[in-house]
């Protein structure tokens, strides 16, 4: 077996994959030897994690992607969430993900330099955009940035993405690439409290679009200031999937976003 | 489609009616229970839903009916009545004439699809002959300028706008003013989103409209919207007294109940359904046509006749 590790250079923090090929060389000798799957397996893997050093991957910047149907305040709910998770004094990396909707990128990078100027004279944490203009894919963006943010060191990636019918399955299907690619940590639906009946069919729609066995993590509920007590798409929208609200949205301004418990929801998001 | 499921329930509940071998009390109400249910799903306004229920019970009233009566064709008219009823409020929309400027505000809450309707106004008169052109008086929402500016760019008409100016009603002025001069004949102004409930965002918009004193007014409203499109529908006509509503995002799934109910309550016609998100989703809107397509009744234009 030392053989095998001959030309893992000493000294050096070693990455995965510099490990791929003499811990796949040390698993099929185990096979030869009897060992069954399993335990080969088993083995293989605690030895790899022995010899990675500490500091060998980059670690992985925590993802969030916010996704729901046009206009009920995706990009918007997305800088609240930015502006709550820099009182947190976590650094933000904003990807711009959407590239269809006119002025979509714009729109975020002026909540970029926003939240940049407010958070340097507050002294919260940092934040930055990365964009890459229209007509890409969002799927290859999200990606690149997730990417850049690991090499940099950002604690979190917000992803912005297009507004999207929950009944037009091009773009609905898009979104489970977009899964794939992204891997995100958590998926929000921003689901707006004006939305009559067709929250039922939204909610479950886009709980259903990420591919098998990922499904949404939260709601956002927006515009909860423009219906007074009619609250009842949230009621609908919880009730059709079973998946909790982590946040409301009660105005247009970056404060106006709110939590039941501010510990819980960041536990809810980060962990 | 919008009314689509509605419209498909209706047409059941009718002809389950009608085909059923006793015509009788029992079986009309159950009917007229299916239509309702139909309608609350829809999103139609609840007030308006027991409204119609009481008039197809009037007016088909089984015991008075004279024996000669062909029921089947009263039941269906009436039912097709009350819908035609629901949206159309019998008031004549603005017309543009050419050759003098006709200036268009829209008004809306928020993310209604104000602008990209706007463009997709503008596009439908200019490919008419007229000679159409965009002012945004969105100072608030970020980036509302460029999407507007990148949207004219595509459809090749004329804007104005202002990327640092924070008082739309100085903005719009100045825009309408320009284009007026240069003798424009469809002017539309954006504005942004608002609601009943920030005063101050009402005030902001009637500040705009004596600004720019519109020729018409148009609500734009989202075909998803529920129960509160009443009050706030209500609320923009008190304030902005809006002559149109443009009715958006109807290729979507929903019902579209919730936003046809604002025409019952402020008794203003709908003139174009938006159909997508590019420049050509845009439709004409009328009320009967409409209705036939809804329930699939090619033959009811007949029936309307007499
Ligand atoms: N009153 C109110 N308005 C809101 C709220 N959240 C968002 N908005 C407004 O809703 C409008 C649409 O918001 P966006 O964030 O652009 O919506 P979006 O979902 O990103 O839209 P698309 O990307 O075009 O699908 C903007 O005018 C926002 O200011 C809220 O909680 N209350
Ligand atoms: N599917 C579909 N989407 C539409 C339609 N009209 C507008 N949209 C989308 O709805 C979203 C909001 O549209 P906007 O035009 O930005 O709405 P707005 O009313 O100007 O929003 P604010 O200025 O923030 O109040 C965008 O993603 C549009 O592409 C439509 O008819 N169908
Ligand atoms: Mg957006
Ligand atoms: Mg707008």
């Amino acid at each position: 077996i030392s053989g095998l590790f001959r030309n893992v250079v000493g000294g050096k923090v070693l990455t995965k994959s510099d490990l791929d090929k003499p811990i796949k060389g040390m698993e099929e000798h185990l096979l030869k030897k009897n060992v069954a799957r399993e335990a080969a397996v088993r083995l293989c893997e605690s030895v790899e994690k022995e010899l990675i050093g500490p500091f060998a991957t980059k670690p992985r910047p925590y993802v969030i992607s916010i996704v729901g149907v046009n206009g009920v305040g995706k990009s918007t709910n997305l800088s609240k969430l930015a502006f709550f998770l820099l009182q947190n004094n976590f650094s933000l990396l904003i990807a711009a993900c959407d590239t269809f909707r006119s002025g979509a990128v714009e729109q975020l990078r002026v909540h970029a330099r926003n939240l940049k100027e407010l958070s340097e004279r507050e002294h919260l944490g940092v934040v930055e955009l990365y964009e890459r203009g229209y007509g890409k894919d969002a799927a290859n963006i999200a990606k690149d940035a997730i990417a850049y943010a690991a090499q940099q060191a950002f604690d979190v990636v917000l992803i912005d993405t297009a507004g999207r019918r929950h009944n037009d399955t091009r773009l609905m299907s898009s979104l489970d690439k977009f899964a794939q690619f992204a891997k995100p940590d958590k998926i929000l639906m921003v689901g707006e409290a004006l939305v009559g009946t067709d929250s039922v069919a939204q909610a479950r729609a886009f709980n259903q679009a990420f591919g098998k066995g990922r499904r949404l993590d939260g709601f956002i509920i927006s515009k909860c200031d423009t219906v007074g007590d009619m609250v009842g798409s949230l009621v609908s929208m919880v009730h059709a999937t079973g998946i909790p609200v982590v946040f409301l949205g009660v105005g247009q301004h970056y404060g106006d976003l709110r939590t039941l418990n501010v510990t819980w929801a960041v536990q809810m998001l980060m962990s | 489609m919008v009314l689509q499921d509605l419209g498909r329930r209706i047409n059941a509940a009718v002809s389950d009616l009608t085909r059923a071998p006793n015509l009788d009390e029992k079986a009309l109400d159950g009917m007229i229970r299916e239509i309702v249910s139909a309608l609350q799903d829809a999103d139609v306004n609840s007030r308006l839903v027991s409204h119609l229920r009481k008039s197809i019970k009037a007016t088909v009233n089984l015991k008075d009916l004279s024996p000669g009566i062909n029921k089947k064709r009263l039941i269906q008219k009436t039912v097709f009545d009350e819908l035609v009823k629901l949206v159309d409020p019998h008031a004549e929309p603005f017309r543009p004439k050419k050759g003098k400027p006709n200036v268009i505000m829209f008004v809306g809450l928020q993310g209604a699809g104000k602008t990209t309707t706007c463009t997709k106004l503008a596009r439908h008169y200019q490919t008419r002959g007229f000679k159409a052109c965009l002012v945004c008086a969105d100072t608030f929402r970020a980036g509302a300028f460029d999407q507007l500016k990148q949207n004219a760019t595509k459809a090749r008409i004329p804007y104005f706008g202002s990327l640092t100016s924070t008082d739309p009603a100085a903005v719009a002025a100045e825009g309408v003013a320009k284009f007026r001069k240069e003798r424009f004949e469809i002017i539309i102004v954006d504005t942004s989103g608002r609601h009943r409930q920030e005063k101050d965002l009402f005030d902001e918009m009637t500040q705009i409209q004596r600004a720019v004193r519109p020729d018409q007014t148009i609500m734009v409203l989202d075909a998803t919207i529920g129960q509160q499109a009443e009050a706030q529908s209500k609320a923009f006509k008190e304030t902005a007294d809006y002559g149109a509503i443009i009715i958006t995002k109807t290729d979507g799934h929903a019902s579209g109940g919730g936003a046809i109910s604002a025409v019952a309550a402020t008794h203003t016609p709908i003139v174009f359904i938006g159909t997508g998100e590019h420049m050509l989703d845009l439709e004409r809107f009328a009320p009967q046509p409409f209705v036939s397509k809804l329930l699939g009744m090619g033959d009811m234009q007949g029936l309307v006749e007499h």
